[in-house]
């Protein structure tokens, strides 16, 4: 994806994510690796999942799962489906 | 929460579950499989799963002679583990009448803003009404509430129940 980051989306996702991860906003960078940094599990990855769903009403299909390993990629995936682009 | 309170009229639409039935959808057994009955089944919707708790239950086994009435309040984890079963059941019974055959081992995944608001004891009889929210793949989304009698006692905002395979229990 080339399209800008809309910082104000990012943010709603972070959001997200340190609450199914259950971390401090700090502890999460736009890179920092689900798995390896915040030891997430595929139970975390579908509730994160689960949530942006019903929040961008959107429907994703799981096998873009493996992809979603950081916030960065979360977004690029969540753009493509919810057509974010300008 | 959008369940409702619960009333005395039965509106089954399906056949209530005895625990027979509920030992051939869970896997869980005596003294962990923590249901009696389903009352009210609706497939893909809501449940009404109840459960009595007796003096007779395991949990009360190590309770010395000196024990007050608060010493019995039914486990906060058992109250969470019914509940979770019952949010197994509405699931896996829903996807076996709609012919799927669900495999793998059954993990409770998450409960969030699961909050105990009062307790049971001792002859009183649970009432889980349980509702599902989504499901995607071998993973169920649920909301719902515990009563005993009149008295709500548990409310769970979303639950999650997953399906994995041994292999991928990670």
């Amino acid at each position: 994806m080339s399209t800008a980051i809309d910082r104000s989306k990012m943010e709603e996702l972070k959001e997200i994510v340190v609450e199914v991860l259950e971390i401090e906003d700090d502890e999460l960078t736009d890179t920092s690796l689900f798995i390896d940094d915040h030891e997430a599990d595929s139970l975390r990855a579908i509730e994160i999942l689960a949530r942006i769903e019903k929040k961008y009403k959107v429907d994703i299909p799981q096998s873009e799962l493996p992809k979603m390993v950081n916030l960065q990629e979360v977004y690029n995936v969540v753009a493509q489906y919810a057509d974010w682009q300008d | 929460m959008t369940v409702e309170t619960p009333d005395t009229t039965v509106h089954t639409t399906q056949a209530p579950l005895e625990h027979a039935d509920l030992k051939r959808i869970l896997a869980h057994r005596h003294p962990i499989l923590q249901l009696d009955r389903v009352v009210e089944f609706e497939p893909g919707r809501r449940i009404v799963a109840i459960k009595a708790v007796t003096g007779t239950e395991p949990c009360y086994g190590g309770l010395s002679d000196d024990a007050v009435h608060a010493d019995h309040a039914y486990p906060a984890s058992l109250l969470m583990e019914s509940m979770g079963q019952a949010s197994a059941a509405l699931w896996l019974h829903s996807a076996i009448l709609a012919g799927e055959q669900p495999r793998g081992t059954l993990v409770f995944g998450s409960a969030r803003e699961f909050t105990i608001e009062g307790a049971a004891y001792p002859g009183d009889v649970l009432r889980h009404i349980v509702e599902l929210d989504s499901t995607k793949g071998d993973n169920a989304f649920m909301h719902g509430e515990t009563w005993a009698g009149d008295r709500r006692i548990v409310t769970a905002d979303s639950m999650l129940v997953a399906l994995r395979d041994d292999m991928t229990l990670t």
